[in-house]
C-alpha cells in the first residue's frame, strides 16, 4: 500500500515537474539572489562586497525613499478603494438588461486593451494644460484647469484618474460574478420586501464578496508597483518636485540608472514584505466581510 | 461513430496496460520522467538562452562572428543596418550582427548578461556611463589595440570626442555619434517680434526671448527661451566653466565653484515663466514622432539648445515646413570662440569579451578610422558630429556642409580650445541625475540656486556604492 502511493506520488512529482524547475529557476533562485544582493555592494559585474545591514540602514536614512514610500501608500490608498467601487459600480450598471447591452460592455472594456504606455501619452495630450481637451471643458464652465502631470499637488491625482482608465479588466470580473448570483435570491429578497439598494447590499455584495477580494489583492499589489505610467511620463522621472516618485520607480533609477543592486535588492525585498502584510491583513480580516457560500452548509 | 472508435482504442491500450505487467509500468514511469525532465531542462535553457549558439564564435569557415548591441530605436535602425552590411562586405574574415534592445530594456539587459559573464562582442553606450563600468571592470581598455596602423587613433580624433572615451586618461571607447550644442532660433518668431537679427549677448538673448511669450490667462501657447528644463544645468555649463567641478579631494564641488553659481544664476533669471506648463507642452510634444519632436520642431518655441540632430533629423522628419525657418549660432556670450560641452554614443568592447581584436577592428571602423568616406555619408544622415576633423574634410561632409551651412557652428565647436567634456567618474550616473533633479528644482523654485548646487554635490558624492 506504501509503495503505490510512493509511485503514485512520484509520479505527480514528475508530472509537475517542469513547473517546479520553472518555478525554482525563475522565482525561488532569483528571490534567494536577491536577498544575497540586499546584504551586499554590487553594481552588477564583479564580486558582490558583503556590507552587513548598510543597505537597509541606508535605506531607513534615505529621504528620497521615504517620499517615494509615502507616494506609494497615497496612491494605493486612493486608487485600489476607488478603482474597485468604481469597476464594481460600472459592472452593476453593464449588468442590466438595457438595449445596447454588449455594445456598452464592448465600449467600456476596450480601453483595458490599449497598451499601457499608449494610454499614457494619451493622457499627456488629454491632461494638456494649454490645450488638452480636460482643460478646455473645465474653461467652458469657467474654471482653471490645473497643470495636472505638471503639477506638485496635482500629479498624483492625475495618476490616480489615469489608473482608472484601465478598469475593464476587473469589471469584466465583477460582470461575471454578478451573473453567477442566483435570480432566485433576488426574488425572494423581493417578496421579503427589500429595495434595490437592500438587495444590493445583503444579497449582491455579500454573494460577490470573494471576487472582490480576489480583485482587491489584486489591485493592491499592482498598486503598490506603480511604475509604467509615471516612467513614461514625468521628465525626470519622479518629477515634478518628487511628487511621482514611486517606489518602483525609485527602486529601477537605483538599480538600472545607478547601478546600485545592492541597494535595489534590499528595496526589493522589502516591496515583498510589504506586499506579504499588506495581503496577509487583508485575508486576516477577510473573515469578516467576505462570505463563502460553502462555508454555510 | 467517432466515439466508438475511441473507445475501442481506450480498450485496446488498457488491455495492453493490464498485460504488460509491473514491469512495463516501471519502464513506462521511467521514459515518462525522462521526457518530462528533459522537456523541463530543454524549456528552461530554452528561456535563460544561455547557449553557446548565442555566444560569437569562429565558424567553421574561419570567419569571426560578433555581435553588437544597441539601444537605438526609429530611423536610426535603418542607418544601422546599412553600417552592418557595408561592414560586413568590406570585411569578409568578420561577420557582425546586430542586436537592439531599446533603451531601459537594454540596460538592464546588458546588466544581466554582464553579470552572467556572456556580454555581447561590442556594445554602445552613451558615454556618461563609462566611467562607472571602466571603475568596476567590466570593460576591456584599448590601450593594447593602438599599434601600428591604428597608433594614431587618438590623434585623428577631436580632442572632446577622444576624452569623452577616457577614463583616468586610458582610452575604453571609441566614438560613433557625437554630440555638440548650440542655439537654434526660429526666424519667422524675431521678425513677428520685430528683432532684426539673433541675439550676440546673454542680455540680448534674455531681452529678445521675452518678446516671444505668449500667455493668455493660464494658457501658453508659445515660448521665448526656457533653459530651466530638462538636464539644463548640464547643457550650459561649459559656457560657464561648469563642467568639471572639482575639490582637491576629487569630489563633485558645484557649490564652491563660481562657474556653476554664475550657471545657476543665469537659469535663475528664467524661473518667472511657468515651468509646469513648459514641461507639459514639452512632453506633450515629445510623446508624438518616437520623441523627436518638441516645442521648437513644432514652431512653438523661439530659442532652443539642442544639437545637430534637431536640425538634421528631428526637423525635416517632423515638420519639414520648419527647415527654412531655424537658424543656429553658438550660445552668446561667455567665451571668445564658440564652444560646448560634448558627449556622445561610444563603442565598448566589454571584458570576457571572446575577439577583443575582431572587435576593436570594427569599433574603430564605426568611429570612421580608416573608413572616412563612408562615415562621413552616414553622420549627416544620424545627424551626428563626426569623431575627427578628417571625416569634416571629406567630399560628401562638405557637400552636406554647403547644403547645410548652419551645421558650421557645430563643427566649429568640435574643434574649439574652448570646447569641454565632462570628465568620467564612478558616479556619473548619479551626477546627472543629480543635474536634472536640480535643474528642474530652480525652475519649480523649490530650491535656490545654491541649494540647488549643494543638492548636486550630496547626490554625486554619495553615489559611489553599490
Amino acid at each position: 500500500m506504501r509503495l503505490r502511493r510512493w509511485r503514485q506520488t512520484r509520479l505527480g512529482l514528475l508530472f509537475i515537474s517542469p513547473w517546479v524547475i520553472g518555478f525554482a529557476v525563475f522565482y525561488l533562485y532569483p528571490f534567494f539572489a536577491t536577498l544575497y544582493y540586499s546584504f551586499t555592494s554590487f553594481t552588477g559585474v564583479g564580486n558582490p562586497v558583503p556590507v552587513g545591514l548598510a543597505n537597509y540602514s541606508g535605506l531607513i536614512h534615505d529621504g528620497t525613499f521615504r517620499t517615494a514610500l509615502f507616494n506609494t501608500f497615497y496612491y494605493t490608498i486612493i486608487e485600489v478603494p476607488l478603482s474597485t467601487a468604481a469597476a464594481l459600480g460600472l459592472a452593476i450598471l453593464l449588468n442590466m438588461k438595457v438595449r445596447g447591452q454588449a455594445i456598452y460592455r464592448t465600449l467600456f472594456y476596450m480601453p483595458s486593451i490599449v497598451p499601457v504606455v499608449a494610454s499614457s501619452l494619451i493622457f499627456v495630450w488629454i491632461f494638456q494644460p494649454s490645450f488638452g481637451v480636460v482643460n478646455s471643458l473645465l474653461t467652458d464652465i469657467h474654471v482653471q484647469g490645473p497643470t495636472w502631470f505638471f503639477s506638485i499637488t496635482w500629479s498624483k491625482p492625475t495618476f490616480i484618474l489615469l489608473g482608472l482608465w484601465g478598469l475593464g479588466q476587473p469589471m469584466v470580473i465583477y460582470l461575471a460574478a454578478l451573473q453567477g448570483v442566483p435570480k432566485e435570491m433576488y426574488e425572494v429578497a423581493a417578496l421579503e420586501g427589500a429595495g434595490p439598494l437592500q438587495r444590493l447590499r445583503n444579497v449582491t455584495l455579500p454573494m460577490i464578496s470573494p471576487i472582490i477580494l480576489f480583485n482587491v489583492i489584486l489591485s493592491l499589489v499592482l498598486s503598490i508597483q506603480y511604475f509604467t505610467q509615471a516612467q513614461v511620463i514625468e521628465s525626470p522621472p519622479g518629477s515634478p518636485g518628487s511628487s511621482t516618485m514611486f517606489y518602483v520607480t525609485y527602486y529601477y533609477q537605483q538599480a538600472f540608472t545607478d547601478l546600485h543592486l545592492g541597494y535595489a535588492s534590499a528595496m526589493a525585498f522589502l516591496l515583498f514584505i510589504l506586499v506579504l502584510i499588506v495581503t496577509v491583513l487583508l485575508l486576516k480580516t477577510s473573515s469578516r466581510w467576505v462570505y463563502y457560500e460553502n462555508d454555510q452548509r | 461513430m467517432i466515439e466508438k472508435i475511441h473507445s475501442t482504442e481506450r480498450a485496446r491500450e488498457g488491455a495492453v496496460w493490464r498485460r504488460s505487467g509491473r514491469r512495463q509500468r516501471r519502464r513506462r514511469a521511467a521514459l515518462t520522467s525522462t521526457v518530462l525532465i528533459a522537456t523541463s531542462a530543454t524549456l528552461v535553457l530554452a528561456a535563460c538562452g544561455g547557449t553557446a549558439a548565442s555566444s560569437s564564435s569562429n565558424s567553421s569557415s574561419g570567419v569571426v562572428n560578433l555581435t553588437w548591441q544597441t539601444m537605438w530605436s526609429g530611423n536610426t535602425l535603418t542607418l544601422l543596418s546599412q553600417m552592418v552590411n557595408a561592414f560586413n562586405s568590406s570585411h569578409p574574415g568578420i561577420h557582425v550582427t546586430e542586436s537592439n534592445i531599446p533603451s531601459a530594456t537594454g540596460d538592464a539587459k546588458l546588466l544581466s548578461e554582464i553579470a552572467a559573464g556572456d556580454p555581447p562582442d561590442v556594445f554602445t553606450e552613451w558615454n556618461p556611463v563609462l566611467g562607472e563600468y571602466a571603475a568596476d571592470g567590466t570593460i576591456q581598455s584599448l590601450a593594447p589595440y593602438l599599434t601600428g596602423k591604428y597608433a594614431g587613433l587618438e590623434k585623428w580624433e577631436y580632442p572632446i570626442a577622444l576624452q569623452g572615451g577616457q577614463y583616468k586618461g586610458t582610452l575604453y571607447a571609441l566614438p560613433m555619434s557625437m554630440n555638440s550644442w548650440a542655439l537654434y532660433y526660429n526666424k519667422s518668431m524675431l521678425k513677428a517680434a520685430g528683432i532684426s537679427a539673433p541675439p550676440t549677448t546673454m542680455a540680448e538673448l534674455y531681452a529678445d526671448q521675452a518678446k516671444e511669450w505668449k500667455i493668455s490667462g493660464n494658457k501658453l501657447s508659445q515660448i521665448g527661451f526656457y533653459p530651466i528644463y530638462n538636464l539644463g544645468f548640464e547643457y550650459f555649463g561649459s559656457f560657464f566653466g561648469a563642467v568639471n567641478c572639482f575639490n582637491s579631494a576629487g569630489q563633485y564641488d558645484f557649490a564652491g565653484c563660481k562657474g556653476a553659481q554664475s550657471e545657476a544664476s543665469f537659469l535663475a533669471q528664467y524661473d518667472k515663466y511657468p515651468y509646469a506648463d513648459v514641461a507639459a507642452m514639452q512632453t506633450a510634444y515629445g510623446a508624438v514622432a518616437g520623441g523627436d519632436d518638441d516645442a521648437f520642431v513644432a514652431g512653438k518655441e523661439g530659442f532652443n539648445m539642442d544639437g545637430p540632430w534637431e536640425g538634421a533629423q528631428n526637423i525635416p522628419v517632423t515638420n519639414p515646413a520648419m527647415t527654412s525657418n531655424f537658424g543656429v549660432e553658438a550660445f552668446p556670450g561667455t567665451e571668445p570662440a564658440p564652444s560646448t560641452f560634448g558627449q556622445g554614443n561610444y563603442n565598448i568592447v566589454p571584458k570576457g569579451a571572446a575577439h577583443p581584436s575582431a572587435a576593436f577592428t570594427f569599433i574603430s571602423w564605426l568611429a570612421g578610422f580608416d573608413n572616412v568616406s563612408f562615415t562621413s555619408q552616414i553622420d549627416p544622415k544620424g545627424g551626428w558630429m563626426p569623431a575627427s576633423p578628417a571625416i569634416v574634410s571629406a567630399p560628401a561632409y562638405q557637400t552636406w556642409l554647403k547644403a547645410n551651412p548652419w551645421l558650421q557652428v557645430f563643427v566649429n565647436q568640435m574643434s574649439s580650445p574652448y570646447s569641454v567634456t565632462p570628465t568620467l567618474t564612478k558616479s556619473e550616473s548619479e551626477f546627472e541625475t543629480a543635474e536634472a533633479t536640480a535643474t528642474e528644482a530652480i525652475g519649480e523654485k523649490t530650491k535656490t540656486p545654491q541649494q540647488a548646487l549643494a543638492y548636486i554635490d550630496a547626490q554625486a558624492n554619495s553615489g559611489a556604492g553599490g
